[in-house]
């Protein structure tokens, strides 16, 4: 028994040691020794890379600094704040240059960043906001309030300002989906003519979307509008417009490939494309160069705009950045 | 003692009867049929969770195979089963892609089942072990991305999957027929077949069972089957109906599941239940669901009055098996 528990531990790790050899896939392969010779390593934590959004800025940050000279050390905080705190601290003990972050929580994240900046290392924020400033060196973000806008009146147009309409809200618990409910309404409401039956949360979900939609469909066979506060969701409903046989209007939010591809085929309206591609290789840069002069020649909130992409211009754009620009 | 005992169906009833009159949208042909077909999905991951529940283990990993499953079938329909040493991609048609992908659903739980009776490793554990390879293993798959349009193509013969989620005979859409069969199968089998009194048995008492001759590790392991068929087969249902597979779907799926049992008046510990409460658990659910977005009910209350939905019945369920042990303790002897 005893034995048998001595043993346990070692043969965890027999089992472990080809497998993790097996599967450095990933761009997060680790270097002979911390502060070698070798390239500085640049940590980029971002969100599940499950989310092919955040695996694009992921990629695209790896790919820049790596042009760079740098070592991209990838991680995955999985919206865990606690995880992001332990990958914090695995990049301030690799010694990392400067950590790339799209954070797990505009609140919970605050402490982590700060703990880094003390340890000498500067974060340069992507795609989500933390509640403090003058702790990260910069935040670049979209602007979902100008993305939800320009969305919404294109939802407008194709809408021809009448009309009933459901809203599928993204988790209520994230800020981005509040700021974009909050543009959409705004915008939306300065429409008599144009009338929100019912608005309901599918938590940028998929499965859920396709399932609240067919159920709003009972009670509301005469929508002639969807609008929804990302891609995902906004792809669900048209699955299950499609399989209930209505033609309406469904405009998203993200501009993920899919639904480019859906508004080419004619399943979806309209999308706006967040730039999460240009938002990491900005990053990446204005980290190259903060770390080189100690400075970034930008405000530390930079906010970017967004891209309406319909079925006119959805050829021009590849995956989260416009074909070419990156 | 009788009312405690049709709790699951008179907060059915009492539910019904609610939205009916909250909203005139509720009672219409066309929502009900919308309703059965959602429950379908809680029902049948339900159906092979009792199985399991039953024998008095707990499979956590239903979700996970649900996710795993519709990525297999997605990448056979959209890229073929890929054999590099040969250079080649072989086609399936639709009904193959679909054998083969309840196979990994049996295979997933045939290692949940040797994990617990080979290894004894406890299910609880196992089965969290799975949910993570499972899902994991469904990320890898794509690297993440979602296999989008699987229509498939005429030219390779595979099309006609989006039918199982959107097709319908007699006017009821498949899933729900996949149901009912499911359903009558299963009610026949924990019923009138040695396999199901012996997991009757086994969740009663384990021991007494091994002693009476019961085979234990194998009928055991034959829940844990069950319960991986049922999730392939919501993973077709789920990837069919959206037309594409992401490898995050089915998240949580797995405690939706063990909510429709334990509502059913399945007890957590074992030997005692029946799938004719797990579907009625399924439908209190579903109606739940159905209602609340008809009323535009916000997000937050409707996660807070499921889960007081849930700990009512759980408390209704204590109730009974302490009235019954007063019972028992009382009857002369």
């Amino acid at each position: 028994m005893s034995i048998a528990r001595t043993i346990r531990i070692p043969a965890a790790l027999v089992v472990a040691a080809p497998l993790l050899a097996s599967c450095k896939g990933g761009e997060g392969k680790s270097g002979a020794a911390a502060n070698a010779a070798g390239p500085a390593p640049i940590a980029i934590i971002t969100p599940s890379p499950s989310n092919v959004f955040f695996k694009s800025e992921s990629d695209a940050a790896a790919a820049r600094a790596k042009e760079l000279g740098y070592e991209p050390l990838v991680l995955s905080h999985d919206d865990d704040a606690a995880k992001q705190d332990q990958l914090v601290d695995l990049a301030i003990s690799r010694g990392a240059k400067a950590i790339i972050l799209d954070n797990a929580g505009a609140d919970a994240s605050v402490a982590a960043v700060r703990k880094a900046k003390n340890a000498g290392i500067p974060t340069f924020l992507i795609d989500r906001e933390i509640n403090a400033t003058g702790v990260a060196t910069a935040q670049i973000v979209s602007n979902n309030y100008q993305c939800a806008t320009i969305g919404a009146q294109e939802f407008v147009r194709l809408m021809g300002e009448k009309g009933k309409y459901v809203e599928l809200v993204g988790k209520e618990s994230d800020t981005n989906a509040q700021v974009r409910s909050q543009a959409y309404n705004e915008v939306l409401g300065q429409y008599p003519k144009l009338v929100q039956v019912a608005k309901q949360s599918a938590n940028w979900n998929q499965t859920e979307a396709f399932e609240k939609m067919e159920t709003l469909l009972q009670a509301h066979p005469d929508v002639t509008g969807v609008i929804s506060g990302n891609d995902t969701m906004a792809k669900g409903a048209a699955a299950a417009l499609k399989a209930a046989g209505k033609h309406v209007v469904v405009v998203g939010l993200d501009g993920s490939p899919e639904a480019i591809e859906a508004i080419k085929a004619g399943e979806m309206d309209a999308t706006v494309l967040q730039p999460a591609v240009q938002m990491a290789r900005s990053a990446v840069d204005q980290a190259q160069s903060y770390i080189k002069s100690g400075k970034t020649d930008h405000p530390e909130k930079q906010a970017l705009d967004c891209e309406l992409v319909t079925k006119d211009n959805a050829n021009q754009f590849g995956v989260f950045a416009r074909k070419g620009a990156a | 003692m009788m009312i405690l005992r049709l709790r699951a169906y008179i907060a059915l009833i009492v539910l019904v009867a609610l939205f009916a009159v909250l909203s005139p949208s509720f009672l219409t042909t066309g929502n009900l049929i919308i309703l059965t077909k959602q429950v379908a999905i809680n029902a049948i991951l339900g159906i092979g969770m009792t199985f399991v529940i039953l024998g008095g283990g707990i499979d956590l990993s239903v979700g996970s195979i649900v996710g795993l499953c519709g990525m297999v079938a997605g990448w056979l329909i959209a890229d073929g089963l890929v054999l590099p040493m040969f250079g080649i991609a072989i086609f399936f048609k639709v009904w193959i892609v679909m054998l083969l992908t309840a196979l990994v659903g049996v295979g997933v739980g045939v290692v949940n089942g040797l994990l617990v009776t080979r290894f004894s490793v406890t299910p609880f554990i196992a089965t969290l072990g799975t949910l993570y390879v499972a899902r994991g293993a469904a990320l890898l798959m794509s690297g993440g991305a979602t296999f989008p349009d699987l229509a498939g193509h005429p030219s390779l013969k595979n099309t006609g999957f989006p039918t199982l989620g959107a097709g319908s005979a007699l006017g009821l859409p498949y899933p729900i027929w996949v149901m009912v069969v499911l359903a009558a199968v299963s009610a026949f089998v924990a019923r009138k077949t040695p396999f199901g009194r012996q997991v009757y048995a086994i969740g009663g008492n384990e021991k007494a069972a091994a002693l009476a001759g019961v085979r234990v590790p194998r009928v055991k392991l034959l829940t844990y089957v069950i319960s991986g068929f049922c999730a392939a087969v919501v993973g077709l249902i789920i990837t069919s109906q959206l037309v594409a597979a992401h490898p995050a779907t089915g998240g949580s799926f797995e405690l939706n599941a063990i909510a429709v049992v334990v509502l059913g008046g399945t007890s957590l510990t074992g030997g005692r239940g029946t799938i004719g409460g797990t579907i009625i658990g399924a439908f209190v659910i579903g109606v739940l669901f159905n209602g609340m977005v008809l009323l535009g009910v916000s997000e937050f209350w409707q996660t807070v009055i499921k889960g007081a939905v849930i700990v009512v019945a759980v408390i209704v369920d204590q109730l009974q098996q302490r009235m019954q042990q007063a019972a028992l303790a009382k009857t002369p002897t």
